[in-house]
């Protein structure tokens, strides 16, 4: 893999916290970290499990692995596997921590930032919240991929800290490759929509479980007639959505809402969206979910969720690694919601199976890069190129 | 950098240790985070470079002969403070996850959130004045 060429920095808008020389020098170092391991150091996993691990296997069983169980059973044992693993959760809680340090700096200056954001003289869109919410248990279990206090720990009143911490986090997280404003989901499925339904021009858009809008604003700028709502359950995701929306000069209606029982009317909706939402619930939380689709969705309306590719058909080794997450950065729900019967949850959830649709689509991202610099090679997250998308017309 | 007294640190969550000694993943994450410091430092002194070679400026001599007045030695001292909590972030969190009652079986997130029963105890965050 060549070095990655003409990676654009984020975009910087009022909210973004700001970061003196140090601070930048050290998230530069956590993306650097990232990209290292990504580069140089995941691939001796395939490399150890094909050269040792294997071979052993099938020695002592007389065939293959055949399950993703049984390949993470002999690689837990392996000193490569177990240096990876810990150079890779050290890279994610090095990249919270270097994310953190700027928000803590002066938390209540950049509280106020933020509050004076939203105050826009001529507001486009709005902010609800709701205190009264009960933060779902697949919130609060554990701290979702290992930000601390999660998206709804407020830190003193009125806080939009995570938000702060998240925004720039992504950045380094997906080193880059989610593009300069950080909305390639968003971007992506916009752009799979205009291809396959030219015509397709939803009046009322909602994104779910938008924390703090990066895929929510694609839609608002590229269906500019159309009212775009977004919902979470964390108050500072929020705030901090609502000031970067109106900086970005784009109309968003936040509110403070859980996905599984919205309070918007039977039908609202011609289009609803979520980008890697469904493996941060549960079984309960996704059937509630897609029957909430179902409901808020007019006839003819259509929902799409992007998330990462489903383990089925999938190499048990691939899998293996794709799986990861689910003990090792906090994701409780991953491995479940990559083995979801995806029919069967659009049939539970009332639509019809026979307008269900999967697909891996292309990332806009990717797609702009190749066409500026024509030498992109692909990274990582995200970096395959490709989303997957999972969805059902009413 | 006392980023404690204001954010949490400490994601909840049972950490996951890959060794069968846990201390070689302490030291892996304490050699990355003096790693990241170091890279910190380098910026740094190749922005200082950089800039003497556009604006002209520092000689060897009146670097050595410097002194830090007493407030730029508490400044330093702070910095440093604030660099070993960076790098031994691991030991802390360790006594984080302690201090929070942070310390049910990762395992048992995985089934909390499949069932009524109540997720893991946990304080409430401690909102320390400034």
């Amino acid at each position: 893999m060549n070095a990655r060429v003409d990676i654009p920095a984020q975009v910087e808008h009022r909210a973004l916290p700001p970061v003196t020389h140090d601070e930048y020098a050290r998230q530069e170092f956590v993306r650097t970290f990232k990209e290292h391991l990504v580069k140089h150091v995941h691939g001796g996993n395939r490399a150890v499990y094909e050269a040792k691990v294997k071979p052993a296997f099938q020695r002592k069983h007389k065939r293959a692995p055949k399950t993703r169980f049984e390949v993470r059973d002999e690689m837990v044992r392996e000193p490569y596997y177990q240096m990876f693993s810990a150079l890779l959760r050290t890279s994610q809680e090095m990249m919270w921590s270097s994310c953190q340090i700027p928000v803590a700096r002066d938390l209540e200056a950049l509280n106020k930032t933020i509050k004076q954001a939203q105050k826009k003289k001529k507001a486009l869109g709005s902010l609800r919240l709701n205190p009264e919410l009960p933060i779902p248990k697949y919130h609060t279990a554990v701290d979702i991929h290992c930000q601390p206090g999660g998206y709804h720990t407020e830190f003193m009143p009125e806080d939009a800290s995570a938000g702060m911490v998240y925004d720039r986090a992504v950045h380094v997280y997906a080193m880059g490759q989610m593009g300069p404003f950080n909305n390639d989901m968003g971007a992506s499925i916009v752009m799979w929509l205009k291809k396959h339904y030219p015509d397709f021009s939803p009046k009322r858009i909602l994104d779910l479980g938008c924390s703090v809008g990066h895929s929510t604003v694609p839609y608002a700028e590229a269906f500019p007639n159309a009212e775009v709502h977004a919902i979470d359950v964390a108050a500072p995701m929020l705030r901090y959505a609502h000031a970067r929306a109106e900086d970005l000069g784009v109309a968003v209606h936040y509110s403070q809402q859980n996905a599984e029982g919205t309070d918007f009317a039977d039908g609202s909706f011609d289009l609803i969206v979520s980008h890697i939402l469904l493996h941060e619930t549960s079984q309960r939380g996704i059937n509630n979910i897609v029957k909430e689709c179902h409901r808020l969705l007019a006839k003819g309306g259509m929902m799409i969720h992007a998330e990462t590719p489903p383990y089925a058909g999938m190499d048990p080794f691939d899998a293996f690694l794709l799986d990861w997450d689910t003990r090792n950065n906090n994701e409780p729900f991953w491995s479940r919601s990559h083995e979801l019967d995806l029919k069967a949850l659009s049939q539970q959830g009332g639509f019809d199976p026979a307008l269900e649709f999967e697909d891996l689509i292309p990332s806009a991202f990717q797609v702009a890069q190749a066409t500026r610099s024509h030498k992109f090679q692909g990274g990582d997250f995200g970096g395959g190129g490709l989303w997957f998308i999972y969805g059902n017309r009413k | 950098m006392s980023v404690g007294s204001t954010l949490k640190r400490k994601a909840r969550g049972e950490r996951p240790y890959f060794f069968e000694d846990p201390s070689v993943d302490r030291v892996i994450a304490m050699v990355m985070g003096l790693a990241g410091e170091v890279a910190v430092l380098h910026d740094r002194l190749d922005t200082l470079e950089r800039l003497v070679e556009q604006q002209g400026g520092v000689k060897r001599a009146a670097i050595d002969a410097y002194k830090p007045s007493a407030s730029v030695a508490a400044e330093r001292a702070a910095w440093r403070e604030g660099f070993l909590s960076e790098v031994l972030r691991i030991v802390e969190s360790e006594v984080e996850a302690l201090a929070t009652g942070d310390t049910a079986k990762y395992d048992t997130a995985i089934k909390s959130v499949e069932t009524d029963a109540p997720a893991p105890k946990r304080k409430p965050v401690a909102r320390k004045k400034k």
